[in-house]
């Protein structure tokens, strides 16, 4: 790093468009191309609101894409920006280059990051290597709806929800309770994502269904004020999340006392 | 190479360095030391400052927009304890951190090493108050002012006499018999993450976060937008929003965030970059208003507790 560069300093991109996926779930399409590898995050900001850690939505080469829970002051005042702070993207990638067949698992809000790999393994040709497990709250809480359908043709997608409805047709239960069922070959990498319980419970679920420690990946959600491991706040055990991760193996971190809380 | 400088000389290299840097030093103010800016070497002060000049690289509060400084600046009298705390932190941000990055490259330390051991202080712990690693590294006594130099700064020294005695060693062996070194090695995997220390030292924190603040070897900071300016101020490990997230939080309890900060410096940090994250400075002793004392972390028997 040259010492003139100031890292912290965003760059603006125009929002071209907006969607609102679900009651406080939005998507905003950025201009630019996105060179980030699914599983990266990004710093995104709005000027005297702040800055927020956001996973990259879309696959790489295609538009840049965010999926957003507005819950804070930041994730509510990008809904309402047409231009947003970027810098990024930061941290590392689900290393699906690595393995030949990949069951992804994705809880809540956990998705977008896992968007970005069906498109990325799509877009390469592989989808037919990709399974995903996903698991909203409610119907009303699946983001990305219109696009499962598109998906399909090219991977294997299951949907569940916790509480369904009385339109609901499909699985009701946890997305752990798909995890035995998976078609996918008990070689494959597992990687999950979601609130610390969901995945502490897929990790157990995930090893009783016969698939390898050794090839299981979590991504971490810990708080990030820089994204570039200095302000010391999103430590799991030795590593930084921003820095090391926000992407483990399951081994290098499954003796933290701190990983699933 | 060493050199040994009689008060005037240092005067004299005092003004070759002010030529080049901005000149600070150590100074008596109100019966503190503080540094400020300082046209005289005579007024700098062989005394511990009041606190640790973290402010040199790490501002206490100053915004991230803004254009990275360039000025270079020279530091007077800063204790090797406090100096210490710089090249431990290097592991973690520097090359990352562009002020902190800018700021260090830019920036002269001329550390004073200690006669006598401080009350309290256990710096020998961590090699003692002689560094290794070090620009210029000056020690007073009756002789004069033994200077060690660093190759980069050698230039400064040509026509001054070659050091031949044995001040530096002689200082280290004084602390390694006065101040006994604790035995922190294998701390790492002696800590225990239930230990009872934790609670023990959570009922009577007061969550000040003053350990933190002066400490030399803590980093952590926080980043919030404060109308046009995008503030980093200096955080605490120990303040409830430490880790706090739209998830929830991962050390809701007192005792939680007081074993991160412990695993932190004494397991974490060795872990990662090979040292403890201490220089036995003894400032988050000196000041932390209920008396809990780090040392107690390191000599702690964990396994009969």
């Amino acid at each position: 790093m040259t010492t003139s560069m100031n890292e912290y300093i965003p760059r603006f991109l125009d929002v071209k468009r907006k969607v609102q996926e679900t009651g406080d779930t939005y998507t905003i399409v950025l201009d630019e191309t996105s060179k980030a590898e699914p599983g990266q995050f990004f710093m995104l900001s709005v000027p005297g609101a702040g800055e927020a850690p956001i996973s990259v939505a879309s696959g790489t080469g295609r538009e840049l894409e965010f999926t957003i829970r507005s819950v804070g002051k930041v994730t509510s005042a990008i809904r309402e920006r047409d231009r947003i702070g970027v810098r990024g993207p930061y941290g590392n990638a689900w290393p699906y280059d690595k393995y030949e067949n990949i069951l992804a698992i994705a809880g809540g809000i956990g998705i977008p990051p896992v968007r970005s790999l069906i498109e990325r393994m799509i877009d390469k040709g592989r989808g037919e290597q990709l399974e995903v497990l996903y698991g909203a709250r409610t119907p009303e809480d699946i983001v990305y709806y219109s696009l499962i359908d598109s998906w399909s043709s090219n991977m294997r997608m299951r949907l569940t929800v916790d509480r369904g409805n009385t339109t609901w047709k499909g699985n009701v239960g946890f997305v752990t309770s798909l995890i035995g069922k998976s078609e996918s070959p008990r070689n494959s990498a597992v990687f999950i994502i979601g609130p610390p319980l969901m995945m502490k419970n897929a990790v157990a679920e995930a090893l009783k269904s016969g698939f390898r420690e050794d090839r299981i990946f979590l991504s971490l959600e810990r708080r990030m004020e820089c994204g570039i491991g200095v302000c010391g706040h999103c430590n799991i055990g030795h590593y930084y999340v921003c820095e090391s991760g926000p992407i483990f193996p399951y081994s290098s971190v499954k003796q933290e006392p701190e990983l699933f809380l | 190479m060493n050199y040994i400088l009689s008060k005037d000389e240092m005067q004299h290299l005092f003004s070759r360095i002010s030529r080049r840097y901005e000149v600070y030093g150590a100074v008596e103010r109100d019966g503190e030391v503080v540094f400020e800016r300082v046209n005289d070497f005579g007024i700098v002060s062989q005394k511990k400052s009041r606190y640790a000049p973290k402010e040199f690289l790490i501002e206490r509060g100053e915004n991230v927009l803004a254009t990275v400084p360039q000025e270079r600046k020279a530091v007077f009298g800063i204790k090797s304890c406090d100096l210490k705390g710089f090249y431990i932190m290097d592991k973690q941000i520097l090359g990352k951190d562009p002020f902190y990055t800018a700021r260090r490259e830019n920036t002269l330390f001329v550390n004073y090493v200690c006669n006598e051991p401080c009350n309290g202080g256990f710096c020998t712990t961590f090699g003692g108050p002689v560094l290794s690693d070090f620009q210029i590294q000056v020690l007073k006594d009756q002789e004069g002012y033994h200077v060690m130099v660093s190759k980069e700064f050698d230039h400064y020294f040509r026509d001054f006499r070659r050091d031949e005695s044995r001040a530096f060693e002689e200082i280290t062996e004084k602390f390694m018999r006065e101040m006994k070194p604790l035995p922190v090695e294998g701390i790492e995997s002696r800590m225990k993450w239930d230990s009872k220390l934790w609670k023990e030292f959570s009922s009577k924190c007061i969550s000040c976060g003053a350990c933190n603040y002066s400490c030399p070897t803590c980093y952590c900071f926080d980043i919030y937008d404060e109308g046009e300016e995008r503030k980093r101020e200096w955080d605490s490990c120990i303040l409830s929003g430490f880790t706090r997230t739209s998830a929830g939080n991962v050390r809701p309890d007192l005792s939680d965030r007081l074993r991160q900060r412990f695993y932190h410096k004494f397991s974490y940090y060795k872990k990662a970059k090979g040292e403890y994250l201490c220089t036995g400075c003894n400032r988050c002793v000196d000041d932390c208003p209920v008396s809990i004392d780090i040392k107690e972390v390191i000599t702690h028997d964990y396994l009969n507790e």
